[in-house]
């Protein structure tokens, strides 16, 4: 069983409007694992990020981290601990120079200068942006953008990363680069917590979704379970992916034949199986 | 070549490169070494009480209000980009406005101050509009003395019950108006004239500005209402939001 | 003193034929722009300097010592006040930008043309004078009025020029070759209060953030015929420059928890890399300092 490394009691969160974008959330994370956050615009997502980054501060309800509850005194372990990559990075490259910007984290958090240096290097090694390294934010492109966001934040070094819809406005190049960029994040046992509306990227990529409606919490559930509960689909405006949809066309058919461990194909490879099995 | 004709020629001649090259004219930045040294120090020295202040004006805002450092310097850059912009005009040419007047009427004189300081230094170095030794003399004339005016237009006009879009008109107008008084003064100071001194080389630096910057200060006040009037359409809450940044003021 | 009249009429008459095709040339470049929005480059309304200061061949230079260097310059240019300083620095800036640096001549004369107008009229100001008598060694008749001047108003307004040609150059011999954002880093290490660096920091990024959005909004405008006429154009205009007010104060907010989430505590430090002083740049820079405040007491 691994490690709980985040619990979120019954969080409530007002805007200064008076509009309440969070009431009452309650979940727990656990060490290593790959979750995507789903539901509409304005159902409370990116407030929620916010409210566990320790940016606002919840009205109401307790956060846990490592077993330690989050008070006004350590709320600055939440920081450290919890990186957001934000949706525009033109809200959060402040630096002039891409490395600058990605010592900024590493800068904040009072490190030796000798420690900085090595974490900016290895940052902007792992995300393939040296060659930019004193650039301009501004004679970049949107994909490049993007990769000095995610360097901000690996440079950190936290414990969850939080992307907050990563894949909107990036080239398929760029995403798929994404991809890869998560998949070695996942390998060095990072948690991963990642918002986005793309249900068949959710699908193939997540371990857990969780989809938030109204500021709460409706479901919460692996993939499979989640995007075969129609009720839950309904109320959170979401679809079916692509893929589940053909497996249960394939199964209706009879093309298929309902396979005694129901494994659900998530990728295309993995149905390719499915349908080879049945000739041999 | 008859007398009458050389003269004619002479003034074709004259008015061909004023009015060519007029155009072209910015607001008035006094250029990179175009001041004597001494008056480089004095017109420095003028503005230091005034950046002081503005400096610790801005510090309590701070201090308060900590999430206010992102607005005051968006509020910069803000200042920046409007005097970049170019005005949309049917001749072609390129004019802009200095867009401290609207920086004093919605961010205060005091903060716009601190703020018309740096925009100054980013138009030096970016746009290449002004320099480092005339820093002095162009703060006191766009950063301090213009959004001061126009501060105080605002207010009075806002005392005097004059419709509000009459008084932020005003307040822009004759703010640029008495920058450019401003600067005509300075540049007469600098260089008197030999047979009238100061006051007439004022009243010659006034005169070859005039064309330009007569229709540039009464430009710079429509537009300035055109702005707020774009605001006040589609973003009240925001205006109101405002009103911290104004309240470190006093 | 003929002599200074001669070289500095001729640079005049240089400079206003170069002016005159600048013209042409930056409006004919204003319009292939205008033409092919967005393509040809990324801000509706870019900074060429800012572009061309991080493409400098000398970008490389300690910006602590190009900083000192330059504005060394622009003091001597203006104390010293000497024609043959002057034309040193004007030269030897140029060889700075365009040899060492790669910038193109063109590029660097259509920069150093930007203050010409003013410095053209304002000079034509000085040296003129008004009077109901002719005076003077030069007159011209205008209906009920004289133009004149002296010969030494003349000779004087011409070595201002040539003086404020050189304090302009050495000036951007700095700015095309030093991003702001060095320059900062500069002025941060002059002790200038932390509270304006700071500042001076996030506008620098603003300015590119909100260039950007009027681009945007502009061709929005565009495509909807919001520049059809004069009094169409103001409206957009005014619309566009409220508009972005509006985003600027949204954007300000998301940027200050983007800061936050990254443990921002009130202080904003960014991580520098040294660079390396050149010796041997910094002894013939302190040399050519030197050579420049002893001239005037050779050549006379």
């Amino acid at each position: 069983m691994a490690k709980k490394i985040l619990q979120v009691e019954d969080m409530h969160y007002v805007y200064g409007n008076g509009k309440p974008a969070l009431e009452g959330v309650n979940v727990e994370i656990f060490q290593g694992e790959k979750i995507a956050v789903m539901g509409s615009n304005g159902s409370g997502k990116s407030t929620f990020f916010l409210n566990i980054n320790g940016v606002l501060l919840p009205e109401q309800g307790k956060i846990i981290y490592s077993g330690i509850t989050v008070d006004k005194k350590n709320i600055k372990e939440l920081r450290k601990n919890i990186g957001i990559v934000f949706q525009d990075a033109d809200n959060q490259i402040i630096a002039s120079t891409v490395m600058a910007e990605v010592g900024f984290g590493p800068m904040n958090l009072k490190l030796p200068k000798a420690e900085v240096h090595k974490r900016v290097e290895e940052a902007m090694e792992y995300m393939n942006i040296t060659e930019f390294r004193d650039r301009p934010p501004h004679y970049l492109s949107g994909g490049e953008k993007k990769r000095v966001s995610i360097a901000d934040i690996i440079a950190m070094k936290p414990e969850i990363i939080i992307f907050d819809e990563p894949t909107a406005a990036l080239d398929p190049l760029n995403a798929t680069m994404l991809e890869g960029v998560l998949k070695s994040l996942e390998a060095e046992g990072k948690t991963i917590l990642l918002s986005t509306h793309d249900v068949d990227f959710a699908y193939r990529w997540a371990e857990r979704i969780l989809v938030f409606c109204h500021g709460k919490i409706i479901a919460d559930g692996t993939p499979v379970d989640i995007f075969n509960n129609r009720e839950v689909l309904k109320q959170a405006n979401l679809k079916q992916p692509a893929m589940l949809e053909i497996y249960e066309l394939l199964l209706e058919k009879n093309i298929l034949n309902g396979n005694a461990n129901k494994t659900y194909p998530r990728h295309v490879k993995d149905l390719r199986k499915l349908l080879e099995g049945l000739n041999s | 070549m008859s007398k009458n004709q050389k003269r004619v020629l002479k003034l074709a001649i004259v008015f061909a490169v004023m009015f060519g090259i007029t155009p072209a004219a910015n607001a008035m930045h006094i250029m990179e070494g175009y001041l004597p040294p001494k008056y480089c120090i004095i017109w420095g020295a003028i503005c230091l009480p005034f950046l002081v202040a503005g400096y610790f004006s801005l510090k309590k805002t701070i201090s308060e209000n900590r999430k206010s450092i992102t607005i005051i310097a968006m509020a910069g850059a803000f200042i920046f980009v409007i005097s970049s912009l170019k005005i949309p005009s049917v001749t072609g040419s390129c004019s802009h406005m200095t867009g401290t007047g609207l920086g004093a009427i919605l961010f205060g004189a005091g903060a716009v101050s601190i703020l018309g300081i740096i925009v100054l230094i980013f138009q030096a170095i970016l746009l290449a509009h002004g320099g480092l030794t005339s820093l002095g003399a162009n703060t006191f004339s766009m950063a301090i003395a213009g959004p001061l005016v126009s501060f105080g237009i605002y207010k009075l006009c806002q005392k005097l019950k004059v419709h509000r879009h009459v008084g932020i008109f005003l307040a822009a107008a004759i703010g640029d108006l008495f920058t450019y008084c401003v600067t005509s003064i300075q540049l007469a100071l600098a260089y008197p004239s030999e047979t009238g001194g100061i006051a007439a080389s004022a009243v010659k630096f006034l005169a070859v500005f005039a064309p330009t910057q007569v229709p540039l200060a009464i430009i710079e006040g429509i537009l300035s209402v055109v702005i707020i009037i774009g605001l006040e359409t589609y973003a009240k809450s925001e205006l109101t939001g405002l009103g911290f940044i104004k309240a470190g003021e006093k | 003193m003929v002599k200074n009249v001669i070289l500095s009429v001729i640079f005049l008459v240089a400079l206003i034929l170069i002016l005159l095709k600048e013209r042409k040339y930056c409006l004919r470049k204003c319009r292939a722009n205008n033409h092919q929005h967005g393509a040809s480059h990324k801000h509706g309304e870019w900074i060429s300097i800012d572009f061309y200061s991080y493409a400098s061949q000398i970008r490389g230079w300690n910006p602590v010592f190009k900083v000192s260097f330059a504005v060394a310059l622009v003091i001597l240019c203006i104390v010293l006040d000497n024609p043959y300083v002057s034309l040193i620095v004007i030269i030897a800036m140029a060889y700075l930008t365009i040899v060492r640096g790669g910038l193109a001549a063109r590029e660097y004369l259509s920069v150093l043309m930007i203050p010409a107008a003013f410095i053209i009229i304002s000079i034509f100001t000085i040296v003129i004078d008004i009077s109901k008598e002719p005076a003077g060694h030069f007159n011209l008749h205008m209906g009920f009025f004289y133009i004149f001047t002296f010969k030494a108003k003349l000779e004087q307004g011409l070595l201002l020029m040539l003086k404020v040609f050189a304090a302009v150059s050495a000036l951007q011999m700095m700015t095309l070759s030093t991003p702001s954002s060095e320059i900062i880093y500069v002025l941060r290490r002059s002790h200038i209060p932390k509270l304006i660096v700071e500042l001076m920091n996030m506008i620098y990024r603003f300015i590119f953030i909100l260039l950007d959005v009027s681009a945007k909004m502009k061709n929005s405008a565009l495509s909807r015929h919001g520049y059809c006429d004069l009094k169409t154009s103001w409206h957009t205009f005014g619309r566009i420059a409220g508009n972005m007010l509006v985003i600027s104060l949204k954007k300000a907010n998301a940027y200050y928890d983007a800061m936050e989430a990254r443990c921002y505590d009130g202080e904003l430090v960014f991580f520098e890399e040294y660079k390396k002083i050149d010796k041997k740049l910094v002894i013939s820079s302190v040399g050519f300092l030197i050579f420049l405040s002893i001239f005037p007491w050779i050549t006379i």
